[in-house]
């Protein structure tokens, strides 16, 4: 593993380096919102941000994504999609880069989906560590750090007056030797410096959730009256799984005109009555107390038996964005002391 | 500012009433300045009611979010009443909802809270960012009281309260069942200063101000499940067969959505600005709202949600209605 040192003034070369041969996308500001989006030139982006809004998943799986085009009629025809072009998410945070790793199990299990694992491979990821939480952040929870470098190819951590680079893969290591005049080695000062801001960000989460052994108190509680009390004050909008870096439902839908037509794949809710509804008319999870309980069991049961890993990064976006303050980390902790 | 002790007692009596079903009110929320719905099914529940300035909900929401189950055999649908607190905005929902007949008078208990003002959430966080504890908040005559860490901050409420509290005609609930605390006389007009003021652009520019916005949506339906006069059965952006909006989430259809909401609630919408509060993506849909509420009163003289005798606005006809837009 690379330690390197960038100075702050030198970051715009470094992007600027970066955008000679890559897409690079980076959080911008769009009025109060921040999002991750293609930047031309460095002064496009914000490095002054917690959280951004709208999770960077929808970069390895987007809201909207065109599977195939057609041609309807018995001339039809059937387009293929040109697979994505490789690209650079500078600035993204640990916890949002786990969550990529989080959603590899699904989209590499049973079958492998090519539209996300292609855009998995051909994307380099440059986090920023988090070194002042947010509110309603709780990585920690899950042993990860805000500083954590993980699931990265390189992680920069503002430590001042400068950053402290540090390298992981070859993915990171090519893209640092295009720049690597802008990179000094780093020393024990700056490693402690590091270490430092670190230590600082995780002493800043306040917020904690008790997630031992909660998959197996889960199965116990499933018809639990618990899930009515959560469940009352939902009103059912898809806030808190569409803002879900770990939330990855989907729905097919073809769209066409008489002339073309497309087979897209949409962001999906389990918030939403229509999810499960079948043909039928038949639909087991008819109550909002059934949807609610499935994105619970969902990150903490379900996933936690299939893939051994909780499948929340502690964001805290469900919790800030809320309409009526059902809080994750409250549901979660409370559901682990209800008594069977 | 409210009694909450007087409150705690009336939802007790209330809860306790055989026709009563429950009644949704406000509790401490889980940090910072949130305050969360909470119900009280027996007595003691409403030990936990609060009432502050960080009552921002419309619980109106919830007695048109019922679900009603299919019932077995023989068993009997549960028809008692459901109690909801409101603020003056709150109650002209209720109104609005009872001219339309998607609610029953005598199938809810309205707890009336004369209101003087909320906060608007994202106003706070952004002055008291950072904020994990709980935050008790007063009211004190044209400032609110904010106790952070055992220090008072006096705030004055203009800073901090939303649009809809700064030109609020209706303090007091217009329809009540119980009333804690005396009322309030407001002396605020609406004046649509941002609707006035975006009325004078240009076409071009009004486009790109809205393009530039409906591109953010999510589609999340936030907007439409907080707001208590969004209470169709099937809503059309759900329907599949014929599918009038699709899925797919960009300008185009994002538009068709969000001026179709705003349209649906022509001379419905009661301004209590839910919508624009929970937008995780922070669209001004009141700005739209708003337009579309001047229009009605300039046209016809029409204020929703202010007579449940009255018939819904698009249910009247007047032979000296204006007719300009039919050519």
């Amino acid at each position: 593993m690379d330690k390197m040192i960038l100075a702050k003034n030198a970051l715009q070369k470094f992007i600027d380096e970066l955008l000679k041969k890559n897409k690079v996308y980076a959080p911008i500001k769009n009025d109060e919102t921040v999002l991750f989006e293609e930047i031309k030139k460095p002064s496009e982006m914000t490095l002054d941000y917690i959280n951004s809004e709208y999770p960077p998943k929808a970069l390895m799986l987007n809201q909207t994504e065109t599977l195939f085009k057609y041609i309807p009629g018995t001339k039809g025809k059937i387009e293929p999609v040109n697979m994505d072009e490789d690209k650079i998410i500078f600035g993204i945070r640990p916890c949002d880069a786990k969550s990529f790793a989080i959603l590899d199990h699904v989209f590499k299990s049973d079958f492998e989906d090519p539209y996300f694992l292609t855009k998995r491979k051909n994307t380099t990821l440059i986090g920023l560590s988090c070194i002042e939480p947010g509110v309603n952040c709780f990585c920690t929870s899950f042993d990860d750090s805000p500083a954590s470098s993980k699931d990265l190819d390189i992680l920069l951590t503002d430590i001042g007056d400068k950053y402290y680079v540090e390298v992981f893969t070859d993915k990171g290591r090519k893209l640092a030797n295009t720049a690597s005049k802008l990179f000094k080695p780093a020393t024990e000062s700056d490693a402690k410096k590091k270490k430092d801001a670190e230590k600082k960000a995780i002493d800043a989460i306040k917020r904690v959730q008790k997630t031992e052994n909660i998959a197996e108190k889960l199965d116990k509680i499933f018809d639990n009256k618990y899930w009515k009390e959560v469940a009352a004050k939902c009103v059912g909008c898809g806030t808190c799984t569409y803002l879900c870096p770990t939330c990855h439902c989907f729905d097919i839908q073809d769209e066409s005109t008489l002339t073309k037509g497309a087979r897209i794949r949409v962001w999906d809710t389990c918030m939403n009555p229509e999810y499960t509804l079948h043909a039928s008319g038949y639909n087991p999870r008819p109550a909002r107390t059934n949807r609610v309980r499935n994105r619970v069991y969902h990150k903490y049961n379900y996933y936690p038996k299939n893939f051994d890993v909780i499948a929340c990064v502690g964001c805290g976006r469900c919790i800030d964005l809320c309409p009526v303050n059902i809080d994750i980390i409250d549901v979660v902790t409370t559901a682990g002391e209800v008594k069977p | 500012m409210v009694d909450e002790k007087e409150l705690r007692d009336l939802v007790k009596k209330t809860v306790k009433r055989d026709d009563v079903k429950y009644v949704v009110g406000y509790e401490k929320g889980t940090y910072g300045f949130q305050v969360t719905p909470c119900f009280a099914y027996k007595p003691e529940d409403a030990d936990k009611f609060v009432f502050s300035p960080l009552c921002v909900h419309n619980l109106v929401v919830f007695p048109m979010l019922e679900e009603k189950p299919p019932l077995r055999k023989g068993e009997q649908p549960d028809s008692r009443k459901v109690g909801v607190v409101v603020k003056g905005c709150d109650s002209r929902a209720i109104i609005q909802i009872i001219q339309e007949k998607g609610l029953d008078r005598d199938k809810v208990v309205i707890i009336g809270i004369p209101c003087t003002g909320v906060i608007d959430p994202k106003k706070i966080k952004a002055k008291f960012p950072g904020q994990v504890k709980n935050v008790e908040i007063k009211d004190d005559n044209d400032k609110f009281a904010i106790t952070i860490n055992g220090k008072t901050h006096n705030i004055a409420k203009d800073e901090l309260m939303p649009d809809k509290c700064l030109t609020c005609e209706y303090p007091t609930p217009v329809l009540y069942d119980i009333l804690i605390g005396k009322e309030i006389k407001s002396n605020k007009k609406e004046d649509y200063k941002k609707v006035t003021s975006f009325e004078k652009k240009s076409l071009k520019e009004k486009w790109q101000y809205w393009e530039k916005q409906f591109e953010k949506c999510i589609r999340c339906y936030a907007c439409r499940n907080s707001c208590p006069l969004c209470y169709c059965k099937e809503c059309m952006v759900d329907q599949l067969d014929p599918q009038w909006v699709r899925r797919t989430v960009d300008v185009s259809e994002n538009t068709a959505w969000n001026i179709m909401r705003a349209f649906h609630l022509a001379g419905r919408c009661i301004g209590c600005g839910q919508c624009e509060r929970v937008c995780p993506m922070d669209l001004p849909l009141m700005e739209l709202n708003k337009k579309i509420e001047k229009d009605i009163k300039e046209l016809f003289e029409y204020t929703p949600g202010i007579n449940a005798e009255e018939k819904p606005l698009l249910a009247m006809f007047k032979p000296d209605d204006p007719e300009d837009f039919i050519l």
